[in-house]
């Protein structure tokens, strides 16, 4: 196989990138000169060799321990559930929450084999019952869909007994959104979580 | 109302831009030409697969890479355009509404509002359950918005919550699913339930027309709960009722492996009552085991024609009814009572067909007669000779 086909293939298995992709990314990479190449190859690796889930949390870090977990000032009673490491980035993005995080790697879905052996509960658990744990309240941030909400419904049960204030992310209408817009069920579901005002 | 009709690669069907009357139209052909297939291309529009339950890949015309029907509909001074198409090579389908591409097809379906009648309905009333689950969950989810997707999610957590029934998983991850299930499960039920509720007194009368005086009745009988909730009951009632038997099966649905309770158990009942025929007991007999062919049929229509009526109250505008060879297994007397019920449910456009030009007995002499063979329209004379 010439290397271009090599590379092609490679590119192809990522996410969002089909064949013909692929292609055009490998010929846009031919067409540079080789240092960017090299830079983008060199930057890859760095990301394999040095890039490892944090022992506490399970988001990627290079540290030992990650900024988060290492960062004294955050809040150490609030504990955020999330299902993998791309929505602590997410929620990170937003400032507006200073907890901590704990990554669950997937989610509870028997027809692909993930059970809760198969998720980061047992380290979870582990987090809650240390004895200098400080943690007061849990918020169930999986997805909103059919496997999102099954995780967050188990978690509740093997949670609630431990004495912990378990919370769910409040679903409903998108800002900036136009109602005229928004899909039914989303809207149905922002009906029902009505608030006082 | 369907104006337009552009076909390409569709089975048996001549490429072909067929521009509909306001009536409708008569097709007839012998058999094997093409009738039905002209049917299902335009009810094709409304559910995005073949209602024969055809592969989108063997839909393609022999020889064909792509098959692609667009309708052109106009209601009042709306006017839509909805077009599919399937590409057998890497199994492309594209739909579009005005041109653009809806988030699901889901959001999609029920574009065209027609009801369909087919020589084949009977077996909602003949086969198991399933088929009239089936039956329910089409129509409510071509006119009910959420039902669909309802019905989606509660498939998929059915699916998981069975997947770890069979892996023999821990208690609290069978008990995962079982929110949701009774949720959604519930939503599903309430939903049937009100919709034959509905429709039970119509249903008799309906059948009692069509039948010529027999009686016979509708009912649900869920298998997603213990006692049904009171009739005024919302869909969480039914939810918490479901949860409850959920509950009390949870220990036997780990034993057997599978979950024994909800919608995916309901069954849509029909009864004779009435002491009509032979038998000279009153007591309820369930059409689909003592019922007659004739009866089994006019059953499926009355199903139908309630179907048509809900389409026309839910969008208030008459359904497009495409009736397929209908009047083939029927009597004279039945064919003429059917042709009146129909007449007052559904003033809208009709698109019939018949293997012969004596076999059309609905609107023969309003509606234009087309005849096909071996896939081509043939736009024959219009029904009234002195228009030029």
């Amino acid at each position: 196989m010439s290397v271009i086909d090599e590379v092609t293939r490679e590119l192809s298995r990522l996410p969002g990138i089909g064949p013909r992709t692929a292609t055009r990314l490998v010929y846009h990479l031919m067409r540079e000169p080789g240092e960017r190449s090299r830079r983008l190859s060199a930057a890859i690796r760095e990301l394999a060799d040095r890039i490892h889930p944090c022992p506490r949390c399970g988001t990627y870090t290079e540290l030992e321990l990650c900024r988060i977990c290492a960062d004294r000032a955050r809040d150490r009673t609030t504990l955020c559930v999330v299902e993998s490491a791309f929505e602590v980035h997410s929620i990170e993005k937003t400032g507006e929450f200073r907890g901590l995080f704990h990554v669950l790697g997937g989610r509870l879905s028997p027809l692909d084999g993930i059970g809760p052996d198969e998720l980061n509960v047992a380290s979870l658990l582990e987090r809650i019952g240390e004895p200098d744990a400080e943690i007061a309240e849990i918020i169930l941030a999986t997805n909103p869909s059919v496997e999102g909400e099954a995780t967050a419904v188990y978690l509740e049960g093997v949670l609630r007994p431990l004495g912990v204030r378990v919370t769910r992310l409040a679903r409903g209408l998108p800002m900036g959104s136009d109602l005229e817009y928004v899909d039914g069920s989303t809207l149905a579901e922002a009906l029902s979580g009505r608030r006082e005002m | 109302m369907l104006t337009q009709l552009r076909l390409s690669g569709f089975r048996n069907l001549a490429d072909a831009r067929l521009d509909l009357p306001a009536e409708g139209v008569a097709l007839v052909g012998a058999n094997a030409q093409g009738k039905t297939n002209l049917l299902e291309a335009i009810y094709y529009l409304e559910i995005f697969r073949s209602f024969r339950g055809t592969r989108d890949s063997r839909i393609i015309r022999f020889g064909e890479d792509v098959f692609r029907v667009e309708g052109h509909l106009e209601h009042g001074a709306d006017r839509q355009v909805i077009a599919a198409a399937y590409q057998r090579s890497g199994s492309l389908k594209k739909v579009t509404v005005e041109g653009v591409e809806p988030a699901t097809l889901g959001a999609a379906i029920g574009g065209v509002g027609a009801v369909l009648f087919t020589p084949e309905d009977v077996r909602i009333v003949s086969d198991g359950p399933e088929e009239r689950r089936r039956f329910l969950d089409i129509m409510l989810s071509l006119n009910l918005p959420g039902y669909l997707e309802a019905l989606q999610k509660y498939r998929q957590a059915l699916s998981q919550r069975n997947a770890v029934l069979r892996d023999g998983g821990e208690a609290a991850a069978v008990r995962a699913w079982d929110a949701l299930l009774a949720r959604l499960g519930g939503e599903i039920s309430h939903r049937r339930v009100r919709w034959v509720e509905e429709r039970g007194s119509e249903f008799r009368s309906v059948f009692s027309e069509a039948s010529g005086g027999e009686e016979a009745t509708v009912s649900y009988q869920p298998g997603s709960v213990d006692e049904p909730p009171p009739g005024e009951a919302g869909s969480e009632a039914w939810g918490d009722a479901m949860a409850e038997k959920l509950d009390r099966q949870f220990e036997s649905d780990r034993r057997r492996g599978t979950t024994q309770s909800g919608p995916h158990r309901d069954e849509l009942r029909m009864h004779l009552t009435g002491s009509g025929g032979s038998d000279a007991s009153s007591e309820p007999r369930d059409l689909r085991h003592f019922g007659s062919g004739g009866q089994r049929r006019t059953a499926a229509l009355t199903l139908r024609i309630l179907e048509a009526r809900t389409v026309a109250e839910r969008r208030g505008r008459p359904p497009l009814l495409l009736l397929d060879d209908l009047f083939a297994e029927l009597d004279a007397d039945r064919s003429r009572r059917v042709v009146e019920l129909l007449d007052r449910t559904a003033a809208g456009q009709v698109i019939l067909t018949a293997p012969k030009q004596s076999d059309l007995h609905f609107r023969a002499d309003r509606l234009v007669r087309w005849n096909i063979h071996d896939g081509r329209v043939d736009r024959g004379p219009s029904p009234n000779p002195e228009t030029p």
